[in-house]
């Protein structure tokens, strides 16, 4: 019994948020337009999230997801406007760019060995830097092609395009935790580096593995940014990197509880963003996000911490 | 001084301490022996009041006594019963007065803000004069020979007691990390405490510096006091003697084994703690390692495994050159280990059981683009029925089972593939009567198979009962070698004892 609610109680929070704002909101929150709204709006977190997954299962965390997110973002904005590139070769750029930083990071971490969020909290300042002075503080916005931006607000068989794409992204990231031996030794690793090492797995190469991947899933979300936004901005990025680290916390607590997972991490995305938007659809102000997103992931920690019992982050 | 009266300790499984009575004298060094599981370290332990004892049992010290269950680290320290272990906890960057005033409190001006450093030295200089430090209050520990760190452990541990020599002074293993000359310092100094009459209960493994040092010696076997003897009335073999009693204990049950073609052959290896060791093993042999702790077994299985860097010398298996770079490669070629430490180097506590058997060859199981989990699981179940793991289902986390049971998940996860050489290092510590059989029977049943086998063990009779040949090994060297009916835990004990001096 309390396994299952383990398991489902964040299902049933998303579906009580989602009810009561329902019948508190019945002209805006329940319409296909808000619904296709958020489900669009965060196909890019949700992405993001995921990106996150592969490192943190390994027990590595990641703070420069929001800013290798924004370098991405404006890499392939570049490519396209400042450099006049087509798109086939725009987009495998940014998911590039995001690759190659992703590798940076797992060098530095797994080979040299350097705390990891102290890596990665350098490698994200650096960026930040870099990126202002490329781009002045601005964002590029010209010469966007609108097959990218159709894609980003398009819809497909009534559902938001993006939506498919984080669709795909959430097989694939699943199929490599669950489904094959790469995910199953990230864990191994995440839960006993030493032991691992004595049943050799090669903790090095794979720790590196999961930033390149992590990486490049961030360059995908940062080609997505400029289909959503219709352009490349240096700073957006780190407006994500909190809730997507609250999403994949608060991910952890459900479905397979004490283990980051990409059904909860789906599950922790929605029911944040629908909380979010229902109160704010409610008149609250917007900077109930920021609120909204550090205490649920306070709280998702505490929670976990407190029924996983264990360490397992 | 110091009085035990009746103390028992019952573990699931396991009587560790059976109506145990000690007596200490004042000004007495009071040595205290026995092997490993004998009860030594849970007879300290609940001195210290860090575990509790069974009903029935009291302590007293001086005029006080107090009930054993009821013990707490706070009543031993109020009682002023002081310890210093093994290795004692001790800042090396820090100076021998940050040391003293460590975890005491520092010599601070009126409103215990700043540190007044004239004042601070000063009672350093006190207290190394006291203690016969060889030292000054300013140098950084790490500059100290590490007899004088040993001391400054126990100067910080009595520089509160009343009177200059109350109290009593535990010192778990103290020489352990000490190089031979620093312990002629270190057992000299303490002779000079009990002298001033400091009461000392020593807690050792190494006969020669009992009989050195102490006034009586008491030995505990099988969780029971062995008795209590005047030292200069002992000689090493009495002492071996009162550790083992006379009982022929475990005499050799296992028939040699057909020597062939070693499978492995190590020549002149030496590493960091391991020099200059040579032996071979078998197929189908199972070749013990004796050695008590620092005898460089423990570094030797993991030299062997590719865990730890060789300095020189020279691996074969099946008489081919084998230089393995780390433990994948060993594996590869057909090797497996088990560490001591299975919290550490061997357990995925939060992973399912099926996932612990199978990690080393997941990869097998990743056929058409997926991981067979039915096959995984099929293989974990037939594991658990093969290696008498107590489970309900091979889906539950490692941390829900017994410790035996644990270890016999490890042993699975090896045994699966029939290594062609198998290294293990203390395989039953920590684990129940019963697992332990189960454990010596699975390993019997891996050499039946073909497999070679080194076990590292500082559990003598383990060694009685599973091996063909005993290989004694102490300082870093192997100094004896038993085979068959040969040896027995009276032979192992006073080799690795004696050849430790």
């Amino acid at each position: 019994m309390s396994l299952l609610l383990q398991r489902y109680g964040l299902a049933v929070l998303f579906v009580i948020a989602a009810v009561t704002f329902s019948l508190l909101l019945p002209d805006s929150f329940p319409t296909l337009l808000n619904v296709r709204n958020i489900a669009a709006s965060q196909a890019v977190l949700a992405i993001l999230a995921l990106a996150a997954l592969p490192p943190l299962i390994a027990g590595q965390f990641d703070m420069s997801l929001g800013s290798v997110l924004s370098l991405a973002s404006v890499a392939t904005a570049s490519a396209l406007s400042r450099f006049g590139l087509s798109l086939w070769l725009a987009l495998p750029i940014g998911v590039a760019v995001g690759a190659l930083l992703g590798f940076c990071n797992g060098v530095l971490i797994a080979k040299v060995g350097v705390n990891a969020l102290i890596t990665t909290l350098g490698v994200a300042t650096a960026i930040t830097g870099v990126l202002s002075w490329y781009t002045g503080g601005t964002s590029i916005l010209t010469g966007i092609p609108d097959a990218l931006t159709d894609v980003g607000s398009g819809v497909w068989l009534g559902l938001p395009q993006p939506l498919y794409l984080m669709g795909v992204v959430a097989l694939f990231v699943w199929y490599l935790l669950e489904h094959t031996p790469f995910g199953r030794h990230l864990h191994a690793i995440g839960v006993n580096p030493s032991a691992a090492r004595l049943v050799g797995l090669d903790v090095e190469r794979t720790v590196v593995r999961s930033f390149v991947l992590s990486g490049a899933l961030v360059g995908l979300a940062g080609v997505l940014l400029v289909a959503r936004q219709g352009g490349g901005n240096p700073l957006m990025g780190n407006y994500f990197l909190m809730p997507a680290l609250s999403a994949v916390f608060l991910g952890a607590t459900a479905i397979h509880p004490g283990r980051f997972n990409v059904p909860g991490t789906l599950l922790a995305v929605f029911f944040l963003a629908v909380s979010v938007s229902g109160l704010a659809l409610a008149g609250v102000d917007n900077w109930v996000d920021s609120i909204f997103n550090g205490a649920a992931l306070v709280i998702a920690v505490a929670l976990s911490t407190i029924l996983g019992k264990k360490r397992r982050f | 001084m110091l009085r035990l009266e009746n103390i028992s300790k019952t573990f699931p499984g396991t009587r560790a301490l059976d109506g145990v009575s000690l007596d200490l004298k004042r000004g007495e060094i009071h040595a205290l022996v026995g092997n490993n599981g004998s009860g030594k370290s849970t007879l300290i332990k609940i001195l210290a009041g860090v575990e509790k004892s069974d009903p029935g049992g009291r302590i007293v010290v001086g005029e006080r006594s107090h009930d054993a269950v009821t013990f707490s680290p706070r009543d031993a320290k109020r009682a002023g019963l002081h310890f210093v272990h093994q290795v004692p906890a001790l800042f090396p960057w820090l100076s021998v007065a940050e040391n003293l005033a460590i975890g005491r409190g520092f010599e601070t001006a009126r409103f215990g803000m700043t540190i007044r450093w004239p004042d601070q030295h000063a009672r350093a200089r006190k207290l190394i004069e006291r203690f016969h430090i060889r030292a000054l209050p300013e140098m950084p520990l790490v500059a100290l020979d590490p007899a004088d760190r040993t001391l400054v452990a126990i100067a910080r541990a009595l520089q509160d007691q009343d009177g200059e020599h109350a109290g009593v002074l535990v010192l778990d293993e103290p020489t352990a990390a000490l190089p031979g000359p620093e312990v002629e310092r270190l057992l000299a100094t303490l002779r000079s405490y009990a002298e001033a009459g400091q009461t000392i209960l020593y807690v050792s493994h190494h006969l020669d510096e009992i009989l050195r040092t102490s006034h009586r010696v008491s030995a505990l076997r099988d969780g029971k006091l062995a008795g209590t003897r005047e030292t200069r009335e002992l000689d090493e073999r009495q002492v071996v003697g009162m550790m083992l009693g006379h009982a022929p204990a475990g005499a050799a049950l296992s028939q040699p084994r057909s020597s062939g073609a070693p499978v492995l052959t190590i020549e002149n290896l030496s590493g960091r703690a391991v020099s200059d060791v040579s032996l071979s093993v078998a197929r189908g042999e199972i070749v013990g390692l004796a050695g008590i702790v620092g005898s460089g077994a423990a570094e030797l299985l993991s030299l062997v495994f590719g865990a730890t860097a060789r300095h020189s010398g020279r691996l074969l298996l099946d008489g081919q050159p084998f230089a393995p770079r780390d433990p994948a490669d060993a594996i590869v070629k057909g090797l497996a280990f088990l560490p001591a430490d299975r919290a550490l180097d061997a357990s995925f506590a939060s992973m399912s059981l099926r996932a612990n058997v199978s990690l080393p060859r997941v990869g097998r199981y990743f056929r058409g683009l997926r991981l067979r989990h039915d096959s995984e699981r099929k293989d974990a179940r037939d594991a658990i029925a093969k290696f008498l793991i107590r489970a309900s289902s091979e889906e539950q986390s490692l941390d829900t089972l017994s410790g035996g049971n644990q270890q016999k998940v490890v042993l699975a996860r090896w045994l699966h593939d029939r290594p062609k050489v198998f290294l293990l290092n203390e395989p039953t510590q920590g684990v129940d009567v019963h697992a332990r059989q189960e454990i010596h029977q699975l390993l019997r049943a891996a050499a039946a198979q073909g497999t070679a086998i080194l076990v590292a063990s500082s559990d003598f009779r383990e060694l009685c009962e599973l091996c063909d040949r005993a290989l004694v090994m102490a300082k870093g060297k192997i100094v004896a070698e038993l085979s068959g009916p040969a040896i027995d835990t009276h032979r192992l004990t006073e080799l690795s004892h004696f050849a430790s001096q």
